[in-house]
């Protein structure tokens, strides 16, 4: 079943034009991001002061080589690109390695997205509901993303998923003293 | 004699039963982490540093020792057995160890692996203890230009080291010492980067950079996956060995020589001194020196124990190595001595030229830890669990994954008991997941956030004592020396690059 999805987008391969991928979007993403640092740094003040350096300087230093050293992966993935695509018409092989396994989200999986979304509720449910429904039910997802489903093995995840709850609060309550929150102690 | 009376004080403390447990309990953690492929002793040290919040000091150090130089010995297992290396630091040995496997002497492999392994790891941790005390007086010469310098070329070799993405390790280093920034200046009393937030003020803490970097991002990768469990049961069953066939041959001992052993620690322990190198160049270097010095090449690639046991030789003394210049400079070279010194941060300890001789009675537990569980540890794991080894770490990915993630975020609650910090964790998987993806080093990104602030203000400090004059790092005699040796290195490793040998690019880390 995987494999006939991966072969899928490589039915015609040579009518494919290469797109940008990550190589590209991650630099572009963190130029973007290092530029409002370097607005930032740039408000603190003059970086340099009565022949001192200020609190600005170093910062502007650091943004001005990193946006160097983007610019230069972002050249490098449009090379790539445009070299890829040159090659694409005659050989077809490298761009096999290229296509991703699933069905990509801003270059996230559909796992990768499910563990992101149950770990942001998690952090939302952590102080509202308290460790113990919080745990039990987060863990017992996980455990239906990692293992395949609820339907499989259901009892083996609601069994781990009790057993990892009382695990964690053994190891952080009882033998390393944290206090969890609880559903009544807010 | 206070140092040597002091060194032997660690092996007392070792006698105390808590401490005992956390070691052999760490031993066995770093064990595991290090046999199941995609997990490491990294991510094993990075889930234990919340935990260092409620525990004493040298405990806690003792464990991270015996989590060390578990995770270096034991990826030889399913890099043995079943071609698949558990930790980046076994690819040399799965060269070897493979094809001995494929002839039915995969357990001599794995006794051959944990020799070298023993060897190294006491050679390297031997070399600590002597080398540390020596270093640290070194460090004591070094002034404000010279720090800077010296900083510098740390992260100017980290760089450098990723061979193949150069600008990759750049860009990483770079954001680790931007995130850095945010916070308190580290000269003046001025609030950076905070966007008006409150939260952000005290900066940015290592706890949920390095569980978001090494923790959360792996779930995120591990999610990708479809298979049930870490490791294929039906390879259990092609790969079995037996204990008895664990201890190897004298003859074959003898034919690697003394002098191997040696040298091969010798280089594992001088590629732990460099930033950047770790486990998987020590075992690379070694490996390749041995290829070249054997009286044998040819048969290098197809069963070589010579190989095995040059890498792991290797690997295991980089252990000790590596902890040198965290101690006596405060300057970290791997994720591991990182995250060592952030147990040191927690617990209002600095690292530096005077720690060795202050505060010897607090490391002095985790030298003989090293030595230890390199020297015991080692053979009796793998006599008493060698057999059952790969049924351990064929786990259920289910269980494993989700635990792992309760241990991580509750941990990054432990710090602050605030939720701020488990969302930064998140934030920071997430941002580490997509570097790991585009192949960006997020060990760089670690060894930049730690760094940075120390270069920033040794920078700063060396300019205002001289009037902003830069000619200062240039006519300062120890300043002078980090760089000329950057020049040296980067000569070396980036103008004229080193030969492959056919052996291809190790993975840094």
């Amino acid at each position: 079943m995987s494999s006939e999805r991966s072969l899928k987008p490589s039915s015609h391969p040579s009518s494919r034009r290469p797109t940008l991928g990550g190589e590209f979007f991650v630099p572009a993403v963190l130029a973007l991001i290092t530029l409002v640092y370097l607005i930032s740094a740039i408000q603190l003040g003059p970086p340099m002061k009565a022949g001192n350096m200020t609190a600005s300087f170093f910062p502007i230093a650091t943004a001005i080589l990193m946006l160097v050293a983007l610019i230069c992966a972002m050249v490098h993935a449009l090379r790539g690109r445009a070299r890829a695509s040159a090659e694409s018409s005659s050989v077809d092989t490298e761009s096999h390695a290229e296509i991703p396994s699933g069905r990509q989200y801003a270059g996230l999986s559909l796992g990768a997205i499910g563990v992101i979304v149950l770990t942001a509720g998690y952090l939302l449910a952590f102080d509202l509901i308290g460790y113990f429904v919080a745990t039990f039910v987060y863990v017992l997802l996980l455990c239906c993303l990692f293992g395949g489903g609820f339907r499989d093995k259901w009892l083996t995840k609601l069994v781990a998923a009790v057993a990892i709850t009382l695990a964690g609060y053994l190891l952080f309550e009882v033998v390393f003293q944290v206090r969890l929150p609880t559903l009544w102690s807010q | 004699m206070d140092a040597i009376s002091g060194l032997l004080g660690g092996f007392a403390a070792l006698a105390n039963p808590e401490t005992l447990l956390y070691m052999i309990g760490g031993f066995l953690i770093g064990t595991f982490f290090g046999a199941v492929p995609g997990l490491t002793s990294v991510l094993a040290i990075a889930l234990l540093l919340p935990l260092t919040y409620s525990l004493d000091v040298t405990t806690a150090l003792v464990a991270c020792a015996s989590i060390f130089m578990a995770g270096m010995c034991s990826g030889s297992i399913t890099a043995t057995t079943i071609n698949i290396p558990g930790a980046p630091s076994s690819m040399m040995t799965a060269l070897e160890g493979y094809p001995m496997q494929q002839r039915g002497e995969g357990a001599k492999a794995l006794g051959h692996a944990a020799l070298g392994s023993m060897i190294g790891g006491s050679l390297g941790a031997l070399l600590l203890m002597v080398m540390a005390p020596l270093a640290a007086d070194v460090a004591l010469l070094i002034r404000t230009p010279g720090k800077f310098s010296l900083i510098a070329f740390a992260l100017i070799v980290i760089i450098i080291s990723q061979r193949g993405s150069i600008t990759k390790g750049m860009i990483a280093t770079l954001f680790g010492v931007m995130i850095a920034t945010i916070g308190i200046d580290v000269v003046q009393p001025l609030a950076r980067f905070t966007f008006g937030t409150g939260v952000l003020v005290q900066g940015i803490d290592m706890m949920p950079l390095i569980i978001g970097t090494f923790a959360i991002s792996e779930l995120l990768v591990q999610a990708d996956s479809r298979s049930t469990r870490t490791v294929d049961p039906s390879m259990i069953k092609a790969a079995k060995v037996r204990r008895r066939d664990f201890i190897p041959p004298l003859s074959e001992v003898r034919e690697i020589g003394a002098l191997r052993y040696l040298k091969s620690a010798v280089i594992g322990y001088a590629v732990g001194i460099l930033p950047g190198a770790g486990g998987s160049m020590a075992a690379f270097v070694s490996y390749a020196e041995s290829m070249r010095s054997s009286k044998h090449p040819e048969r290098y690639g197809k069963g070589n124990p010579e190989g095995i046991a040059a890498a792991e030789c290797a690997n295991n003394s980089m252990c000790g190595g590596a902890f040198v210049p965290m101690l006596t400079f405060g300057i970290p070279g791997d994720p591991t001595t990182a995250i060592v010194l952030g147990v040191l941060v927690i617990n209002g300890l600095q690292p530096g030229p005077q720690f060795m001789t202050q505060q010897l009675d607090l490391i002095a537990p985790m030298f003989a830890s090293l030595f230890v569980s390199a020297l015991i540890l080692i053979p009796l794991t793998l006599y008493l669990l060698g057999p059952y080894f790969l049924k351990i770490v064929s786990i259920r990915r289910d269980v494993l994954y989700s635990s792992i993630a309760i241990v991580a975020l509750v941990g990054s609650y432990v710090a602050t008991y605030s939720t701020f910090q488990m969302a930064l964790a998140l934030v920071f998987g997430v941002l580490a997941y997509y570097l790991r993806k585009q192949k960006y080093p997020t060990v760089c990104l670690l060894l930049g956030f730690v760094l940075g602030p120390s270069l920033e203000e040794y920078c700063r400090r060396a300019l205002s004592i001289n009037d902003g004059n830069p000619l200062i790092f240039f006519t300062s005699p120890d300043s002078l020396f980090f760089i000329a040796l950057t020049a040296v290195f980067f000569y070396f490793m980036v103008i004229r690059k080193p030969k492959d040998r056919g052996l291809g690019t190790p993975p840094a880390g």
